[in-house]
């Protein structure tokens, strides 16, 4: 009896001595591999836990949003017949005129999934994979501005890094076109560690705090003209030919729900105008509402493209 | 273990996955209650430790299929903390439901300390924010909810008795 008992031990401490081994195996597989791997499970097994994540967040958004939704309604009801009826005819134009008339490669709309309380905090699963035309490198914005790029994809799932990840640049510049740069996240202790360093900067150059900065287009992975931030100050790096900028980002990851993954261009790289105007970026956030409402339909549908309007 | 108690435990380990993606996405809070660690533990006091340990190793490998950066990381904290649960079962998963919520508590905690340190992401003194303050009122929510669940579970299976 003692012997079995203690054979049985054996038998457990084997069992998770391999797990454990197993374990240690995954987390030190090329990164690649590790992507693939997890995006395999992801797609069979975890698939329905993810689309359920999906919908509670969007009901938690929807509930978030509804004491807004209900004084915006309030305000509606003061005004007389004639003025809604102006401001929905105004509301149909801008969405008309909008971020599906300027971008002039297709976009998918789609949700990002976050894990809220602790681990990896620099990437989030979207909504939207090769399915919809999602490739890797495909830039993933906000309406206010760059959130980061797809790492990896499945069919229905893509992996996006955010701006706070390690590895993160994106080639920008101020918004005047006057200095060229790259952007990382500035690695510092939080709460700094929320900002972005804008660095390479010629030295002949310098930047006013408020400047605005985008990217630049260089490299082909983002289109020039994405809002990425603000500039703070500049910081003091002992790099005598460069100046290194400290900049607010347009975008906090956390609070990022919806995103839209803008497909690789087709006609022009220049996305300048999109957020140019209180109007366009007024319709690319309207868009990007109005691609919220059509994941509630079925998936599988045609990405979103310009001159298409999504289901309601 | 008869059929019946086998057939509520997956019930009660599948509840408790799908709530881990459906509550706390929306409470969207940072400390919540960890029904995937609720649900080894839980689990695990039923099985032999080896068993606890595969159970711990799937279930981390479903939870880091979102976080494919640190792959790997809760697969090893959660078929360890399964393990040592099934483990220490006897000494300490009584019937005194403050000893069961510590249980938990401490299970969480544990959980933590070994996902943090696998995925080797955070800056010291970010682990040792997270791990002194974050992580204890996780495991303060997750024994709370899991002390919950183990009375309603009972209850269902004193019933069906």
């Amino acid at each position: 009896m003692a012997r079995a008992t203690r054979s049985g031990t054996r038998a457990d401490a084997v069992v998770l001595a391999g797990c454990v081994v197993l374990s240690l195996l995954v987390t030190i597989l090329p990164a690649p591999l590790r992507q693939s791997v997890a995006g395999a499970v992801r797609e069979t097994f975890v698939g329905p836990l993810i689309r359920l994540q999906a919908q509670f967040e969007r009901a938690r958004g929807a509930f978030i949003e509804r004491d807004l939704s209900a004084a915006r309604l309030d305000s509606l009801v003061l005004r007389n017949a004639d003025l809604t009826d102006m401001v929905r005819e105004n509301d149909r134009l801008r969405a008309l005129l909008g971020l599906g008339a300027r971008v002039r490669s297709a976009f998918v709309p789609a949700e990002a999934l976050h894990r809220p309380e602790m681990g990896e905090a620099h990437t989030v699963i979207v909504t939207a994979g090769h399915e919809d035309g999602v490739v890797e490198r495909s830039a993933v914005v906000a309406p206010e501005g760059l959130v980061g790029t797809v790492i990896g994809t499945e069919a229905s799932t893509s992996t996006a890094m955010l701006w706070t990840h390690p590895d993160f640049r994106v080639s920008a510049m101020s918004a005047d076109g006057s200095a060229f740069g790259i952007i990382g996240p500035h690695l510092a202790d939080a709460p700094a560690r929320f900002l972005l360093e804008l660095r390479g900067i010629p030295f002949r150059d310098s930047l006013p705090a408020g400047m605005a900065v985008v990217s630049s287009g260089l490299g082909s992975v983002f289109p020039r003209g994405i809002p990425i931030g603000t500039v703070l100050e500049e910081l003091e790096t002992g790099e005598g030919w460069s100046r290194t900028y400290l900049v607010r980002p347009m975008v906090m990851p956390a609070d990022v729900t919806i995103v839209m993954v803008l497909l690789p261009m087709t006609e022009r790289n220049d996305l300048s105008a999109v957020w140019s105007s209180p109007a366009s970026a007024d319709s690319a956030r309207q868009a990007i509402r109005r691609g919220a409402d059509s994941l509630a339909a079925p998936a599988g549908g045609p990405p979103v493209t310009p001159g298409s309007r999504p289901p309601p | 273990m008869s059929w019946l108690a086998l057939v509520r435990g997956i019930g009660l380990f599948l509840l408790l996955v799908v709530l881990h993606y459906t509550v706390r996405p929306l409470l969207g809070m940072r400390v919540t209650a960890d029904f995937l660690v609720i649900a080894v533990l839980v689990t695990a006091v039923q099985v032999r430790p080896g068993v606890a340990a595969v159970i711990g190793l799937l279930t981390g490998v479903i939870s880091d299929s979102l976080t494919p950066l640190s792959f790997g990381a809760g697969a090893l904290a959660l078929s360890t903390v399964g393990f040592s649960a099934s483990w220490l079962k006897a000494a300490v998963f009584g019937d005194n439901v403050l000893l069961q919520a510590i249980f938990i508590a401490a299970g969480k905690w544990a959980f933590d300390v070994l996902y943090l340190v696998a995925e080797r992401r955070l800056s010291f003194a970010e682990l040792a924010v997270q791990l002194a303050f974050w992580s204890p009122l996780s495991g303060l929510a997750t024994g709370l909810a899991g002390l919950v669940v183990v009375a309603l579970f009972r209850r269902s299976a004193e019933r069906t008795r």
